[in-house]
C-alpha cells in the first residue's frame, strides 16, 4: 500500500499516515469494550442459574394484546374480568396454564373484555415480593407476561423459591425492558401500596381463596363476585352477563 | 490496470487488485439498504410484544424478542440497527476522508455491538434468532468493506 500511496500524486501521506494511527487506536478501543461489554454481562449472570422455561409460548400466546399495568386487553373494554390470584398460589398456576387462555382468546383478543389480574397475598409471605414484582413488571407494559411466566415457572408455595435471582429471571424472561428500573420500583413504597391494596379490596369483597373471579361491566352493579368460574365457559358467560 | 499497480510490478513487488472505491461504496450502499431492510422487519414485528419470524422454528426469535437485551436504555436494539445502516448509507453515499473514516468508525463499532449482541444470545439468552444473525452478517461485511476503503483510499483525493 505505501509504495502504491507514494506513487500516487496528490495523497498526503502525512495526513493518511496520522488518519490511519487513529483507525487502529479505535479498532483497540473497540476490542477493549466488547471485552469488558462481554465480562460485564458475565459477571452480572454468574450465578443465574434460575432456568426459565415457557417464556416463549407466552410471548406467542400474548402477542398482539395490549398490557397496560396489571390490565390485559383493550383498555376501554366495556366489561372488565377480576382475578384475585396469588403468585404463589397452585391453583392459579392451573387457571393460567388450563382455563384462562381459552377465554383470553375467545373474549379478551377481541377486544370484548380485558382481563385485570389483582393480587391477593394470601399464601405466605414471599407472595408480597412476588405480588409486587408483578406490579413493577406491569409499570413496564410486562405485567401479564411476568404473571404468566411466573406461573409457568412456579415451585411449591412457601419453600423459599421465591428470590431475587428468581424474581430477576422471570422479570428478564417475561422481557421487562428496564430491569434496573423494575428493581427499584419493586421495593417502593408505592408498588408495595398498590399490593396491599389489591388484597384490601379482595377481603373487603369477601374472597378468602384464591384465584377468585368479579366482574365489571355496563350489566353489573360495580364489581360482582362471579361465584361460579371452574371452567373457561364459565367465565365467559359471566363476561356475556355483564356487558 | 492502474499506473500505481503497473509503477509497483515494474519493481517487481507483488500485485494487489484491490476494487476501486466507487465499487466499495456501491458494495456498502446495497449492504445499508439490505441491512435497513432487516432491521426494519425485525422492528416492526416486535412491536406490540410480538416477534419475527424464525423460518427453522424453535421458538428463539421469540425468547431473543422477549428478552431485556432486546432493547438499550429503552431503545428497541432493532431500531438502533436502523439508525446505524442509515448512518452508514450516508457514508456510503458521499465522497471524501470523511465519509470514509466515518464508515469506518460506524461499520467498527457496528461490527462490535454486533459480536456483543451474538454473544449475548449463544451464553445469556441461550437462543439464537436467525434473523439478528442475518444483521450480523451484513453488518461484518460492512465493516469489511469499509475497513478497506478507509485502509486503501484514505489521505487520498476523493
Amino acid at each position: 500500500m505505501s509504495e502504491r500511496g507514494a506513487a500516487d500524486s496528490g495523497v498526503d501521506q502525512e495526513r493518511r499516515q496520522r488518519l490511519i494511527k487513529l483507525a487502529s487506536a479505535a479498532v483497540f478501543l473497540a476490542i477493549v469494550a466488547v471485552a469488558v461489554a462481554i465480562a460485564v454481562a458475565a459477571t452480572r449472570t454468574e450465578g443465574g442459574d434460575t432456568e426459565v422455561e415457557g417464556a416463549a409460548a407466552i410471548t406467542r400466546q400474548l402477542a398482539g394484546i395490549p398490557q397496560n399495568g396489571m390490565v390485559l386487553g383493550d383498555p376501554s373494554a366495556k366489561v372488565t374480568l377480576v382475578e384475585f390470584g396469588d403468585l404463589q398460589c397452585p391453583a392459579c398456576k392451573v387457571y393460567a396454564e388450563e382455563i384462562l387462555p381459552e377465554a383470553i382468546e375467545s373474549k379478551v383478543r377481541g377486544g370484548e373484555a380485558k382481563l385485570d389480574f389483582r393480587n391477593f397475598t394470601i399464601i405466605g409471605e414471599d407472595s408480597t415480593p412476588a405480588a409486587a414484582a408483578a406490579v413493577a413488571a406491569g409499570e413496564q407494559g410486562r405485567g401479564w407476561s411476568f404473571v404468566e411466566v411466573f406461573y409457568r415457572n412456579q415451585g411449591f408455595e412457601g419453600t423459599g423459591y421465591v428470590t431475587d435471582e428468581f424474581l430477576t429471571a422471570i422479570a428478564e424472561a417475561a422481557g421487562v425492558p428496564d430491569i434496573e428500573r423494575w428493581e427499584r420500583d419493586r421495593h417502593g413504597k408505592r408498588i408495595l401500596a398498590a399490593v396491599e391494596r389489591t388484597t384490601a379490596e379482595a377481603r373487603d369483597l369477601g374472597l378468602d381463596s384464591t384465584p377468585s373471579f368479579a366482574v365489571e361491566g355496563p350489566r353489573t352493579n360495580g364489581l360482582e363476585v362471579v361465584e361460579d368460574a371452574g371452567s373457561a365457559g364459565e367465565l365467559e358467560e359471566a363476561i356475556e352477563r355483564a356487558g | 490496470m492502474s499506473a500505481a499497480a503497473r509503477r509497483s510490478r515494474a519493481r517487481g513487488a507483488p500485485t494487489l487488485s484491490l476494487p476501486a472505491e466507487g465499487t466499495l461504496r456501491r458494495a456498502a450502499t446495497f449492504l445499508a439498504s439490505f441491512g435497513i431492510g432487516v432491521a426494519a422487519y425485525i422492528a416492526i414485528a416486535e412491536a406490540d410484544g410480538g416477534a419475527p419470524a424464525c423460518l427453522a422454528g424453535g421458538g428463539g426469535c421469540e425468547k431473543v424478542a422477549a428478552s431485556s437485551h432486546s432493547e438499550l436504555l429503552g431503545i428497541g436494539v432493532a431500531a438502533i440497527g436502523i439508525a446505524g445502516y442509515a448512518l452508514l448509507l450516508a457514508t456510503a453515499l458521499l465522497r471524501g476522508d470523511g465519509a470514509r473514516m466515518g464508515g469506518f468508525l460506524l461499520g467498527l463499532v457496528g461490527f462490535g455491538y454486533s459480536v456483543y449482541l451474538t454473544w449475548l444470545e449463544l451464553f445469556v439468552i441461550e437462543a439464537v434468532c436467525q434473523w439478528c444473525v442475518v444483521s450480523a452478517l451484513i453488518m461484518t461485511a460492512l465493516f469489511a468493506v469499509n475497513a478497506l476503503r478507509m485502509v486503501a483510499y484514505v489521505g487520498r483525493p476523493a
